[in-house]
C-alpha cells in the first residue's frame, strides 16, 4: 500500500482504500484483520468512517468478489468472438475468463478459503452480490439457450437452472483452489466437463422424449 | 466419420471415468465372444473374421472417445498392420483421421495462456471450429496478411494422462495382439517415452524445422514452414498446405507415373532420414501426408521422431545384406546385440527363433535386394501378413520368457511397415536404394 494517500477526501477513494488495505492485510498476514477498530486505526481513518462504507469485513470481501465478477465480465465481453458464441460457449468463456481473473487474486483467496472443507464456508453474505450478478448472467444465457433450442423448457425445473449453475460455480472454485497442475490445466478440463454435463442435462434428452411419448399415449387413450 | 460425430467437449480425464470406458469395451468384447460362440453352435461355418469385426468396432468406439494416448495406441496398432487381423486394421485406420473436437472457448483460453491474447488478435481470421483433428490436438485454419496457416492446438491434460492411459490399454493389447505381459511392458515403455515427447510441441517445432531443412533438396517433397514465434508448448503454427490427404488423392485415380513420383519421394525421404540423419519421422500413416498439385508430397506432422542410436543402426541394417554375405557367427552376434535371442534361451529356442527371424528379415529386406521393387505386388504383402499372423499365434512366442527384439526396433519396424504399406496403397514402382556401406 505504498500509494496510500491520506489526504484523499473523496468518498470513492476511501472505499477503495479500505478494500485495498484489507486485501493487503490478508496477503501479508494470511488472515483477515483482528478487528475493525485496529484495521481502521492502521489505515488512519476512524472506525466510524469504516462503517460509513461497510458494515463488516464481510462487506469488504463481498466487494472484492464483486470486482472479480466485473473484471471477468468486462474481459469476456472485450473478446469480439463472444457475441457469436452459443449459450454453452458463453458459459465456457465466462468460466475460462473467470479462472484467469481468479489467478491474479490466488494468494488472497487461498489465504481466506483454503482448507475449508465445504462450500458453505464461503458465507452467502460474502458472495451475495457476486452471486446475484452471476445468476442474472446465467438467466440471460438460459433464456438465450431456450430461444435457440439448446435448452429445453421444463416446468418448475427450468426455473432452478440458474441455481444449479451457481452451485457448479462454487464447485469449480473449490476445484481451482485445490488444483496444483501446471497452469491449472486440470481446472480447464473440469470446466469443459462440467459445462458439457450441465448442457447435456438441460438440453433435450431421452427423458424428454419419453415424457412426451407418455403424454401422447395418455391423451390418446 | 467426422461428419457424423457430435462435437465432444470433454475428455474423460479422471482415472475412474477412463477405466469405466475401457471396462465398457471389455464387457462388450466379452459379449461378442459369447455371441460368437452362441452363433457358432447354430452355424458352425461362422468365421472368426466376423468376431474380430465386432470386437474391433466396440474397442474402437471406446478408444475414440478417450482421445489422447489411448487413441494414439489405436493408431499404432493400426500401423503395425502385420500384427493385427484384417478386421481390426480397417477400423483402427479410422482413428488416424478424426476424433471429436474441443470447444472454441478452450482454444481461446489456450491461446491466452500461451500468448496473452485471443487467436483473433494474432491472426486476421481464425476458424472457430476445428478443420481437422489430430490425435492429441486439433487443427484450425488461420490467415494473416494473405498467408494461410495451419494451427494445431493440443488438448489440455494430455501429457498428464499418458501414463495412466497406457496402463489401461495394456490388457487390451494383451488380448488383441496376443502378446505376453513381458513383451507388452517392453513395448509400452518405448511407446510412453515417444508419447510424452509428442505432447511437447516445442520439441516438435524444433525437430520439424531441423528435418525439413535437412530434407529440402529431395525432389517432389515439400514441407511447411514452422513459426516458433507463433508456437508454444501447446500450439504449433505452420504453413497451410493445400492439397488432398493421401487416401483422398488415391480415390481420384492418379496415373501410375504420379503414384511412382509420390512413392519415390516417400522412399527417398525415409532413406535420407534413416541413413543420413539417423533421425526418422516414425509415424508414416496416410494422415500425415498431403499430395499437392504438380504432384508434390507434403509432410505435415513431426510429432513422433525416433532418434536411431548408432550401434543399433549398424546391427539392424547389416541384416539387410543378402543372406550369403553374412556368416553364421556374425549373424549370431547381431541377433544377440539386438536382443532377438539371449543367453537365457535353450539351444532349441535359439535355433527356432533364429529361423523365424531369418525368415522375417529375408522377407522384409526383399525390396532392398533389387534395384527396383514393385510395391503393388499384393502377394508380397500377403506373405508378410501371413508371417505376422503365424508369429502372433505361435506358442513358442507366446510362452517366451522375454520380449524379443531391441526396443529401438519397435519404432523402426513400425516406420518400415508404415512405409511399405503406404507404398503398397500407392501401388508404386520404386527405385530402392541402400546406404553406401551396404552396397
Amino acid at each position: 500500500m505504498e500509494n496510500t494517500d491520506f489526504n484523499a477526501g473523496q468518498p470513492g477513494d476511501t472505499r477503495k482504500r479500505i478494500v485495498q488495505a484489507f486485501v493487503e492485510h490478508v496477503l501479508q498476514t494470511g488472515r483477515p484483520p483482528a478487528s475493525v477498530f485496529k484495521f481502521a486505526q492502521d489505515l488512519g481513518i476512524s472506525e466510524e468512517e469504516f462503517y460509513r462504507y461497510f458494515t463488516s469485513f464481510q462487506g469488504v470481501k463481498s466487494d472484492v468478489w464483486d470486482q472479480i465478477f466485473d473484471e471477468t465480465f468486462a474481459m469476456m465481453h472485450a473478446q469480439e468472438v463472444y457475441q457469436s458464441y452459443s449459450a454453452k460457449e458463453k458459459l465456457l468463456s465466462f468460466y475460462y475468463t473467470w479462472v484467469e481473473v481468479l489467478k491474479k487474486h490466488r494468494s488472497y483467496l487461498l489465504a481466506l478459503y483454503e482448507g475449508h472443507p465445504n462450500l458453505h464456508k464461503i458465507t452467502p453474505q460474502e458472495v451475495r452480490s457476486f452471486r446475484e450478478k452471476f445468476k442474472e448472467f446465467a438467466k440471460g444465457l438460459i433464456q438465450e439457450g431456450k430461444a435457440e433450442g439448446e435448452i429445453v423448457d421444463r416446468k418448475y425445473i427450468s426455473d432452478k437452472y440458474d441455481d444449479a449453475l451457481w452451485l457448479k460455480t462454487l464447485f469449480l472454485f473449490q476445484f481451482w483452489l485445490k488444483d496444483t497442475s501446471v497452469s491449472f490445466e486440470k481446472t480447464d478440463v473440469a470446466i469443459e466437463k462440467t459445462v458439457t454435463l450441465a448442457f447435456d442435462l438441460i438440453g433435450r434428452t431421452a427423458l424428454d422424449s419419453f415424457v412426451d411419448l407418455a403424454k401422447f399415449l395418455y391423451q390418446s387413450k | 466419420m467426422s461428419s457424423t460425430q457430435p462435437e465432444q467437449d470433454h475428455i474423460p480425464t479422471s482415472k475412474v471415468q477412463r477405466a469405466s470406458k475401457f471396462i465398457g469395451a471389455g464387457a462388450k468384447v466379452g459379449g461378442n465372444y459369447i455371441k460368437h460362440y452362441a452363433k457358432k453352435m447354430v452355424n458352425p461355418s461362422l468365421s472368426k473374421e466376423e468376431l474380430h469385426a465386432s470386437n474391433a468396432e466396440d474397442i474402437y468406439a471406446s478408444l475414440s472417445e478417450l482421445k489422447g494416448s489411448a487413441l494414439k495406441v489405436a493408431q499404432m496398432m493400426s500401423m503395425d498392420k502385420n500384427l493385427l487381423p484384417r478386421a481390426y486394421q480397417d477400423k483402427f485406420t479410422m482413428a488416424q483421421y478424426s476424433a471429436p473436437p474441443l470447444s472454441y472457448p478452450l482454444v481461446v483460453r489456450t491461446f491466452q495462456k500461451a500468448f496473452g491474447v485471443a487467436p483473433e488478435v494474432l491472426f486476421d481470421t481464425f476458424t472457430t471450429s476445428a478443420v481437422n483433428a489430430a490425435s492429441i490436438g486439433q487443427v484450425h485454419q488461420a490467415t494473416k496478411n494473405g498467408q494461410t496457416f495451419a494451427v494445431k492446438v493440443q488438448y489440455p491434460g494430455v501429457a498428464d494422462s499418458v501414463t495412466s492411459d497406457l496402463r489401461m490399454v495394456k490388457p487390451f493389447a494383451h488380448r488383441l495382439l496376443n502378446m505376453n505381459e513381458k513383451e507388452i511392458n517392453h513395448y509400452m515403455e518405448e511407446v510412453e517415452e515417444k508419447l510424452l515427447e509428442e505432447t511437447d510441441y516445442k520439441l516438435e517445432v524444433q525437430r520439424s524445422t531441423e528435418i525439413s531443412q535437412a530434407c529440402h533438396h529431395i525432389p517432389h517433397l515439400n514441407f511447411p514452414t514452422y513459426y516458433p514465434a507463433l508456437s508454444s508448448a501447446r500450439i504449433i503454427t505452420m504453413d497451410w498446405l493445400e492439397g488432398d490427404h493421401l487416401k483422398e488423392w488415391l480415390q481420384t485415380n492418379p496415373s501410375q507415373e504420379d503414384r511412382n513420383k509420390i512413392g519415390q519421394a516417400l522412399w527417398d525421404f525415409y532413406h535420407h532420414q534413416v541413413h543420413l540423419l539417423k533421425k526418422v519421422h516414425a509415424d508414416p500413416h496416410p494422415g500425415n501426408f498431403i499430395v499437392q498439385q504438380g504432384v508434390t508430397l507434403g509432410v505435415i506432422d513431426f510429432g513422433c521422431v525416433k532418434v536411431i542410436p548408432e550401434d543399433f543402426y549398424r546391427g539392424y541394417f547389416s541384416l539387410i545384406k543378402k543372406d550369403s554375405l553374412l556368416n553364421e557367427t556374425q549373424l549370431n552376434q547381431i541377433f544377440f546385440d539386438l536382443d532377438f535371442i539371449s543367453s537365457l534361451d535353450s539351444p532349441e529356442e535359439q535355433a527356432y527363433f533364429k529361423g523365424v527371424f531369418k525368415e522375417m528379415i529375408a522377407l522384409l529386406g526383399k525390396p532392398f535386394h533389387a534395384a527396383t521393387f514393385d510395391f503393388a505386388d499384393d502377394a508380397y504383402f500377403s506373405q508378410i501378413f501371413a508371417l505376422g499372423d503365424r508369429v502372433a499365434r505361435d506358442k513358442m512366442f507366446r510362452n517366451s520368457r522375454q520380449a524379443r527384439g531391441s526396443r529401438h526396433g519397435l519404432f523402426i519396424n513400425r516406420t518400415y511397415f508404415g512405409l511399405y504399406s503406404l507404398l503398397n496403397q500407392l501401388k508404386a514402382h520404386i527405385t530402392t536404394t541402400k546406404p553406401e556401406w551396404l552396397q
